[in-house]
């Protein structure tokens, strides 16, 4: 009689331990879901932030090799002048390849 | 006994008392979770979610190697949400002491603020250093909540004003207002987009779905060199101011492509200030400037002449000592002369010798060539505001036309017409449409004069500027051909005391790799084509081949002296 009664709580308790055991995995896939849609969005934002200073970071890049303002400080700032005539020389190559 | 019975008694009180607990927070429950649902749920979903306007960031244009010429970038712009007048206007005033706007700008804002708009804006899409002198105020307690900032994009030009009509510009709310940012808009705006949020108590979102996925504006590869566009832009502008004209054009292809490699407009302008742009200003003559083309034009004429061999090349023309009447309209010559060859007509560039190869050559045969060559037609580039030009069917012309038609005149053309035009001898003969884009799908190639006749044809454009009208274009050791130009302006309908000078050519004569069209519109002084054209053609050539490498053949020892 008593081996059977403990029989049945064991029964019950490994039910309970399974229902409970289902029960908290629910919860903790439901929270894991939530942080990664927290960790995605983050991410996201981030690459957009990224993207941004990129294309800010370029913008500079190509301001700073404007031709415009390379020749006005080559000419204002480093004086250099436009060759004259002939002060170009282009040697021909050497036959031998060197 | 007793003791037992009362503790029962207890024990059923607090039963009680617990069951009706139990059951009023079931009621509860049943009140907010059954009956109350629907307005419970809205409640929630008002709290946590949201739908996200998500802007479309137009795309970056870029030159042939990749270098920027617009791109979009986020900024800041300011608005005032105005719950109080008083205090809004305390803002505008701390705003404006922190960054000055100007006079009719700060009383229009004081202005809708009285009026008790409640989103005003204070200035949109600030520089970041802008921005980061008035951030405070958004922190300050006294300004808090009544300043505010939105993201937006801004449009960048970071070479400032190059290639400025090529690439047009855009509005305050990024709509296309010339260039290429007008005839690709479509492709280069994208489409905005809509993402549902979930957020918690601290507005944090954690969880996301798009209503509608944006579509990023497409990124534009010009076809355009930045170095060759400002080599152009520098030596026009320098050519202009010398020569005290009103503008000038240049266009510059790739001979064996017809890819546009620089188009330059004088005036230029600020793109990132367009809305501020005189529309004169904003005109890209190289597309829209009307004129005619004068002795430019000869060179279709020897096209025509040599396709349907209306004469030898050697046959000589009497070209009546500079002096010539068709019909009651006398025809003259800068320098007379008594008879020319057909190559020397051209390049000597004598009116009266291309009237006589034109009433030679007939009004159907040499229409058939200029229509083949592409005029009174748009050339069918990727701008907007594109000219037809002005070409009339031999069944209108007058008695006239014809000798007129063959210098250039009663004809109305633009540059770029006229570039593709000089391009047809400098690609073998085919007519190629000009590409702006670097991936531009390639349309079938057009023949618009015979292989051997465009190799005549730039053997005598090489005499031009080798011995003729054309000399102060040449560079010694690089062969060019070209063909000057200079014609009368029209002014409310008839032809003015003011001129258009023009050249036309392309290099190296015997492998042609670009080609080159400039005009000067109305200068001071000097107006002949080959005085103010030709030495800005010059100029150009020999910084784009440097640029390019086209080294001029010269003595075997000591090397190339350039």
């Amino acid at each position: 009689m008593m081996r059977r009664r403990g029989r049945s709580v064991l029964r019950l308790a490994v039910l309970a331990f399974f229902i409970f055991l289902v029960l908290f995995t629910y919860s903790g896939l439901n929270l894991m879901n939530v942080d990664l849609g927290y960790r995605q969005h983050e991410q996201l934002r981030q690459e957009a932030r990224l993207r941004l200073e990129i294309d800010a970071l370029r913008a500079q890049r190509a301001e700073l090799l404007s031709l415009e303002r390379i020749e006005r400080v080559a000419r204002e700032e480093l004086g250099y002048q436009y060759p004259q005539p002939g002060q170009i020389v282009r040697i021909a190559e050497a036959d031998d390849g060197r | 006994m007793v003791a037992s019975r009362q503790s029962k008694k207890r024990f059923l009180a607090l039963s009680l008392v617990l069951l009706a607990w139990v059951l009023a927070i079931v009621l509860r429950l049943f009140g907010l979770q059954v009956l109350g649902y629907t307005t419970y749920m809205a409640k929630i979903r008002a709290q946590t979610n949201r739908v996200e306007e998500l802007h479309s960031k137009r795309g970056t244009i870029t030159d042939r190697h990749g270098e920027i010429l617009a791109i979009s970038l986020q900024s800041k712009s300011a608005f005032i949400s105005n719950k109080d007048a008083a205090q809004s206007l305390n803002v505008l005033q701390r705003f404006c002491q922190r960054l000055p706007l100007p006079g009719v700008q700060r009383a229009a804002i004081a202005r809708r603020i009285r009026r008790g708009d409640k989103f005003v804006w204070l200035k949109r899409k600030l520089t970041d250093e802008e921005y980061l002198r008035v951030r405070p105020l958004a922190e300050d307690a006294a300004t808090a909540g009544a300043v505010d900032f939105l993201d937006e994009y801004r449009r960048v030009y970071p070479q400032g004003t190059l290639a400025a009509h090529v690439l047009g510009g855009v509005g305050i709310d990024e709509q296309a207002l010339g260039g290429v940012e007008t005839s690709l808009d479509p492709e280069i705006k994208g489409r905005g987009g809509r993402l549902k949020v979930l957020v918690d108590a601290r507005k944090r979102i954690f969880q996301f779905r798009y209503l509608q996925q944006p579509v990023p504006g497409r990124d534009v590869h010009l076809s355009l060199s930045a170095p060759l566009q400002f080599i152009v832009e520098r030596e026009l502008a320098a050519a202009v101011a010398a020569h005290g004209a009103a503008g000038g054009a240049v266009i510059m292809l790739d001979s064996r492509s017809g890819e546009v490699l620089a188009m330059a407009s004088c005036p230029s302008y600020d793109p990132e200030a367009i809305w501020n742009t005189a529309p004169a200003v904003l005109r890209n003559k190289a597309i829209s400037f009307l004129y005619d083309p004068g002795s430019t034009f000869k060179v279709v004429l020897a096209a025509s002449a040599l396709e349907h061999r209306a004469c030898g090349r050697q046959e000589t023309f009497d070209c009546h000592g500079g002096v010539f009447a068709v019909r009651n309209l006398r025809i003259t010559d800068v320098h007379p002369y008594a008879r020319l060859s057909f190559d020397d007509i051209i390049v000597q560039s004598s009116n009266i010798g291309a009237a006589q190869v034109g009433l030679r050559l007939g009004g159907e045969r040499y229409y058939d060539t200029i229509r083949r060559f592409g005029f009174g037609r748009r050339t069918g580039i990727l701008l907007p505001a594109e000219e037809n030009g002005i070409l009339h069917p031999p069944a209108d012309w007058s008695g006239v036309s014809l000798a007129f038609l063959s210098f250039g005149y009663e004809i109305a053309v633009t540059p770029l017409q006229m570039a593709v035009a000089f391009n047809v001898p400098a690609s073998g003969g085919l007519r190629l449409r000009p590409l702006i884009l670097r991936d531009e799908a390639r349309p079938p190639e057009e023949r618009a004069l015979a292989a051997g006749c465009s190799e005549q044809l730039a053997e005598i454009m090489s005499a031009v500027v080798r011995r003729g009208t054309g000399t102060k274009a040449a560079i010694e050791g690089l062969e060019i051909a070209g063909k000057t130009g200079t014609a009368h302006k029209v002014k409310t309908g008839r032809y003015a005391g003011s001129y258009v000078s023009s050249f036309g050519g392309f290099f190296p004569a015997a492998d042609p790799r670009l080609t080159l069209f400039v005009i000067i519109d109305e200068p001071e002084g000097l107006h002949f084509g080959g005085d103010v054209a030709a030495p800005l053609f010059r100029a150009i050539a020999e910084k784009a081949m440097l640029h390019l490498g086209i080294v001029p053949a010269g003595p075997a020892e000591g090397g190339v002296r350039l």
